[in-house]
């Protein structure tokens, strides 16, 4: 499964260009990162190559960094966000079925988005509507009282274009 | 350049012409929470509206967090220095508030802020005097407010060794939450010889819960960068970096903004004031990581590394960023510092204690009223924080505990509300100050939950570095959710704190040093509670999932299938939802009119709109089983039993024993002494509650089952107990109650006419004796469910005036709340915190009753502040009537005979929870041995009991069979916001000519509306549904 879903050649030149205004010092490693992540969307391997050739450290150290921190994503979040609950009251009500199913159903895995960018699938602490558990937002969006295949439907959905977003997309 | 002389003309300057703008200003609070209640599209309104209105000369600008959370937005009024803030704002709001304050010059009070209430005259505002108040994109206005003037002040007149003096003089103390000494921390790096030194501002506040650092970032970022000049000055710092977190995009727009325009000034840069001072400050962003917060994480991450913290010595201070001399202080320490110049160390020290001078800032959230900031002085107690600056629990929920310091502190229970903050005290308590977080909860919250929120948190936050944090927070996240699970073990409570004291001691940072806190703390506050997870696999709060099938049964202290007879009802079944009721209550009709409903208090539908209207629709079904069918479901008996038992007192503890002793196929006797049965549901609750008619209908189901019932026959004087051994009794069930009022010894009572006890005047009432209270003024004193029947009674019987005198507040009234509102909506009068004194009288007849004001003492253990005489507050109220309410104890005539049964100092019977007495054969429940209880309490006491005597005389002791219902969702469940159907009721007039039913309970159409809202939280599998 591919992971690098903007082909480098998209946003090499202005990355290069606004890399111009560090001095290369390597200590501003976490500020480069974060413009990078601005201007791509999130941080690909060849994201994170470039930038260890401009700042003069190992591609391996730039990855330690982005891997540190929570803020920054190898992988780029889908169109369509999906969030599952793990606190108790989903979780007895068989959240972990449905995160099986939408795995499942999109070969991705938490935390991961798929090949052509429509969905990511993010497992939260808890989203605080326990009453309508099991819960899933898409992209903020609430539903509650889930099963598989309900979840699942919304999804699609969503895919199909049968659920609009109000506002900006 | 400017000048250090000049800063102080300009300040004044600039001070009066803000203060002496005469024209309108519209003020609109935009910090994050404001912006996240919807302030901008506010402004926009006002915006439009200013012109639609062609209203002239008006400036509108901004300012930052006000600290009253829960009004947000806030739009402010500001005419020639008079403020008028308006809350909770709405786009119609707006418009209407600019049309008619500003167009029409006419104030609309009833929605503005009161500034004069105890969320702020409570308050002694420092570090957030200006936030709320000023613009702080407006370096102007920030200055006009004195903004660099402690600068200016220190180049003039004081040497770096000077400030770092006066800081400590002042004792300022580190406010992220370690409370180190600032001046010494400070001296140690000025005391450093090498050349170049850092001064870094730690703006990361991970903590979930605390957002006292980004409001000063938002509203005041200036007196930060001041804080941070003063101190660099101090050290010999001549770079400064302000690490903030990236989820703080507004604050860190703010702080770019107030840089630039400081250095445009010459207030930072190079050469300040013309002082030859240089202090650059640059920002740098965190990205997501917990830990930065912590010193040499954040150090390492400004040098673009990975957050891992290092080792320690060398401290910062010797060798920080870049190897070089480091000072770190957080946010609110910084936002002190120009103040303590500007007015002196003994100025500082007036305030707060004497170990911690000065004020804190704390972030209130959870199930509070006034969720916000506060910014008080250091010693104030939790107390008056949570319930008189921020207006006590939502929804008057009962105060469990709060939770101060994040996931690195403890929690402070009821028992510690009196204790005076500071960071010494708060270490003895078992947690810390922290940032200043402060999550208030109520009996719904889980304190294993809790504290498994907190671990897991700690758990992902930590860098992995050393095995004690990365593995031992796992481990004992692990334990933790064995225990919510159900598959706790008694060893777990040991091993847990155990492997907390580990952890603590061999982490490598404050990060694993205090992951362990919320566990430990909520281990030594609530050990009853985890016990309770880990033994009776129970969560009384109804979180823990995996513990109970729906949080409506688990709540409910007889174990009621809720969701089933729910369904039931929906389904049409109405026998059916009686039996599945009756099955662990036998005294459905009962609870469908006087329970507490606790079921309601979880229902997980609250959560949308209302709870589901439980009560009601237990109502319904008794009452269309009346109606429409046969009377009530007779359950099936065992194999009959050749023992006998006796049952003493037909309340709800003793029936309901009865009921399942004669189910398990016993020959059952209940001896009665009063004429009528039912104890204290036909003697003390009210007729126009539960109607003695129906009550009987429900008692029949005890006959027809075979249940004998002996009235008139008091034990103790128409017959002892040891005759009852002598008849062939097995065994002897107390279900006596507690039916004696405890003594007011109030002055004045000893023979005079009309002085009452109220369980006297409800009992008379119940059996028909006609009083003579109509037109007379009448006093109830007490607070609880008899005082509450007592005094709606007398409206009934024509009193002139009722009023109810009670010596705590109103909301520390233990009698049902839906009562205490009904007794209000007839016209009953509540005083409260008042104390009865002396009653005078004339010829024996009652004239006054002298009170005595009472206020609100200490915290005790109740949670309810103790009520406290007020010398010289003497009340009189007039009065013919005095019926005291005060307090229920036994009455042991039944230890007249040979047997004597062991009473506990408080009058009531000994028992240790398993029913037993001092004599074998004797057990007690209900009333008699808990004290005064609810209905429903004293039905889960009786179904026990009668297992315990099941067990005694041989038997399994299974008084309900374990039966696996299937649970389908039988139709589609209403989602979409509905609240619920309410209960109909007579008039106020018709309730004051007699004693009829006040409700009127469902129609069917109502009973099925109401039924569909149930969200069946018991079904696990919820297939779709065609």
């Amino acid at each position: 499964m591919s992971l690098n879903l903007k082909e480098s050649h998209e946003y090499e030149a202005e990355l290069k260009n606004k890399l111009k205004k560090y001095s290369g010092h390597n200590y501003e490693l976490i500020e480069v990162l974060h413009e990078a992540q601005e201007l791509i969307g999130y941080l690909p391997k060849e994201a994170q190559k470039i930038i260890a050739d401009h700042l003069n450290l190992a591609p391996g150290r730039v990855n330690s960094v982005v891997s540190f921190y929570n803020h920054f994503s190898e992988y780029s979040k889908g169109e369509f966000q999906v969030s599952l609950c793990k606190g108790t009251a989903c979780y007895v009500k068989g959240s972990q079925d449905i995160i099986k199913k939408i795995e499942d159903k999109y070969g991705i895995k938490s935390g991961q988005t798929t090949e052509d960018g429509k969905v990511s699938l993010n497992v939260v602490r808890c989203l605080g509507a326990c009453g309508l558990s099991p819960v899933m937002t898409v992209n903020g969006k609430a539903y509650g009282l889930l099963n598989p295949e309900k979840a699942v439907k919304i999804i699609e959905n969503y895919l199909n274009g049968k659920i609009k977003e109000e506002g900006n997309a | 350049m400017l000048k250090i002389e000049e800063l102080e003309e300009i300040q004044k300057g600039l001070f009066d012409k803000y203060s002496g703008i005469k024209k309108d200003r519209i003020i609109i609070g935009m910090g994050t929470c404001g912006i996240a209640a919807g302030a901008e599209e506010i402004l926009k309104t006002a915006q439009k509206e200013i012109k639609k209105l062609n209203l002239k000369d008006i400036e509108i600008s901004i300012t930052g967090c006000l600290g009253i959370c829960a009004e947000e937005p806030i739009m402010e009024i500001r005419t020639n220095n008079e403020r008028y803030i308006y809350g909770n704002l709405n786009p119609e709001k707006t418009r209407e508030i600019l049309k008619t304050h500003l167009g029409e010059r006419n104030i609309i009070n009833r929605w503005l802020i009161d500034q004069n209430s105890d969320f702020f005259s409570k308050q002694k505002r420092i570090v957030l005097k200006n936030c709320g108040n000023i613009n702080p994109e407006n370096i102007e206005e920030a200055i006009a407010n004195h903004g660099y003037l402690g600068l200016a002040k220190a180049l003039k007149s004081f040497s770096p060794n000077e400030v770092i003096e006066i800081i400590k003089n002042a004792k300022l103390r580190g406010r992220g939450g370690a409370g180190f000494s600032t001046g010494l921390k400070w001296e140690l790096a000025a005391n450093n010889s090498t050349q170049e030194k850092y001064l870094i501002c730690n703006a990361d506040e991970g903590d979930p819960g605390a957002f006292m650092d980004r409001s000063i970032l938002e509203g005041d970022p200036h007196r930060l960068l001041e804080g941070m000049a003063l101190a660099a000055y101090a050290v010999g710092a001549s770079r400064g970096y302000i690490y903030c977190r990236a989820e703080y995009p507004l604050a860190i727009k703010r702080l770019k903004k107030a840089i630039k325009s400081a250095e445009g000034m010459g207030l930072l840069g190079e050469n300040i004031l013309d002082s030859g001072f240089d202090f650059r400050v640059n920002i740098r962003l965190g990205a997501g990581a917990f830990v930065c917060g912590e010193e040499t994480a954040l150090i390492a991450s400004i040098e673009g590394k990975r957050g891992e913290p290092r080792s320690k010595p060398p401290f910062p201070s010797e060798s920080g960023l870049f190897e070089k001399a480091t000072v770190i202080n957080n946010v609110e320490t910084l936002a002190n510092v120009p103040e303590i110049i500007r007015k002196g160390s003994e100025w500082f020290k007036k305030i707060g204690t004497e170990a911690s001078p000065g004020t804190k800032v704390f972030a209130l959230a959870g199930e509070i009223k006034k969720n916000g900031l506060v910014e008080v002085p250091m010693g104030t107690t939790p107390g008056e924080i949570i319930f008189d600056i921020c207006g006590g629990l939502e929804n008057d929920a009962e105060f469990k505990a709060a939770q101060t310091g994040g996931p690195s502190g403890g929690c402070i229970p009821i028992e510690h509300l009196n204790v005076p903050i500071d960071y010494d005290s708060l270490k003895e308590l078992g947690t810390i100050m922290g940032s200043g977080g402060l999550i208030v909860m109520d009996t719904q919250t889980c304190m294993v939950d809790l504290a498994k929120y907190f671990i897991d948190f700690c758990k992902d936050e930590s860098c992995g570095q050393c095995t004690s944090c990365r593995i031992g927070t796992t481990r004992m996240l692990e334990i933790l959710e064995k225990i919510s699970e159900g598959r706790g073990e008694k060893e777990d409570l040991d091993l847990l704190v155990e492997m907390g004291e580990v952890i603590k001691d061999s982490s490598f940072c404050g990060l694993g040093q205090s992951a362990p806190n919320p566990v430990l703390s909520t281990i030594r506050y609530f050990k009853d509670e985890y016990l309770d997870h880990i033994e009776n696999k129970h969560c009384d709060s109804s979180v823990c999932a995996s513990l109970f099938t729906s949080p409506c049964q688990n709540a409910c202290p007889a174990n009621v299938d809720v969701p089933l007879y729910i369904d039931a009802i929906r389904q049409g079944d109405y026998k059916r939802a009686y039996q599945i009721i009756q099955i662990e209550n036998p005294l459905v009709l009962v609870c469908g009119r006087v329970c507490y409903n606790l079921c309601e208090n979880a229902c997980n539908r609250d959560g949308i709109d209302e709870a589901l209207a439980i009560r009601e629709l237990k109502r319904f079904a008794s009452d269309y089983l009346l109606k429409n069918e046969d009377g009530f479901p007779i359950p099936e008996i065992e194999a009959e039993k050749d023992k006998k038992i006796a049952v003493i007192g037909s309340g709800p503890s003793g029936l309901t024993a009865a009921f399942y002793l004669r189910k398990k196929g016993y020959q059952v006797t209940i001896f009665e002494a009063e004429t009528e049965v039912g104890g204290m549901l036909a003697l003390g609750i009210p007729e126009y509650r539960l109607p003695k008619e129906l009550l009987n209908e429900e008692i029949g189901v005890l006959t027809a089952m075979g249940v004998e019932i002996v009235v008139n026959t008091k034990i103790g004087e128409d017959i002892l107990i040891e005759d009852l051994r002598e008849e062939g009794f097995w065994a002897v069930y107390l279900a006596v109650g507690a039916q004696k009022d405890r003594d007011l010894n109030i002055e004045g009572s000893e023979e005079v006419e009309g002085y009452y006890s109220a369980l006297d005047v409800l009992k008379e009432l119940n059996q028909g004796h006609e009083f003579d209270f109509k037109d007379k003024k009448i006093s109830v004193i007490g607070g609880g469910n008899a005082a509450i029947d007592t005094a709606r009674n007398m409206i009934r019987l024509g009193a002139e005036e009722v009023n109810i005198i009670y010596r705590r507040t109103k909301n520390d009234m233990p009698a049902h709340k839906e009562e205490i509102r009904e007794a209000e909506y007839e016209r009953v009068n509540i005083y409260s915190q008042l104390n009865p004194h002396k009653i005078h009288s004339e010829n024996n007849k009652i004239k006054k009753l002298e009170c005595l004001e009472v206020k609100g003492g200490k915290f005790d253990q109740s949670g309810r502040r103790k009520p406290v005489e007020i010398k010289d507050s003497k009340l009189m109220i007039d009065t013919d009537i005095i019926i005291s309410a005060v307090g229920q104890e036994v009455e042991d005539y039944f230890n007249k005979g040979k047997f004597k049964v062991e009473l506990t100092k408080n009058n009531l019977i000994k028992s240790e929870g398993d029913f037993s007495t001092n004599v074998d054969w004797i057990f007690a429940g209900g009333d008699c041995v808990s004290g005064p209880s609810t209905v429903v309490e004293s039905i889960q006491q009786g179904k026990k009991a009668a297992s315990e005597i099941d067990k005694y005389l041989g038997g399994d002791g299974e008084v309900v069979k374990k039966e696996n219902f299937e649970r389908n969702i039988s139709s589609p469940i209403l989602e979409e916001q509905k609240s619920r159907v309410k209960m109909p009721t007579i008039l106020l007039s018709e309730r004051k000519r007699g004693f009829k039913e006040v409700e009127k309970g469902y129609s069917l159409d109502q009973a099925v509306e109401e039924a569909s809202r149930c969200l069946r939280c018991d079904v696990k599998e919820k297939e779709e549904v065609i």
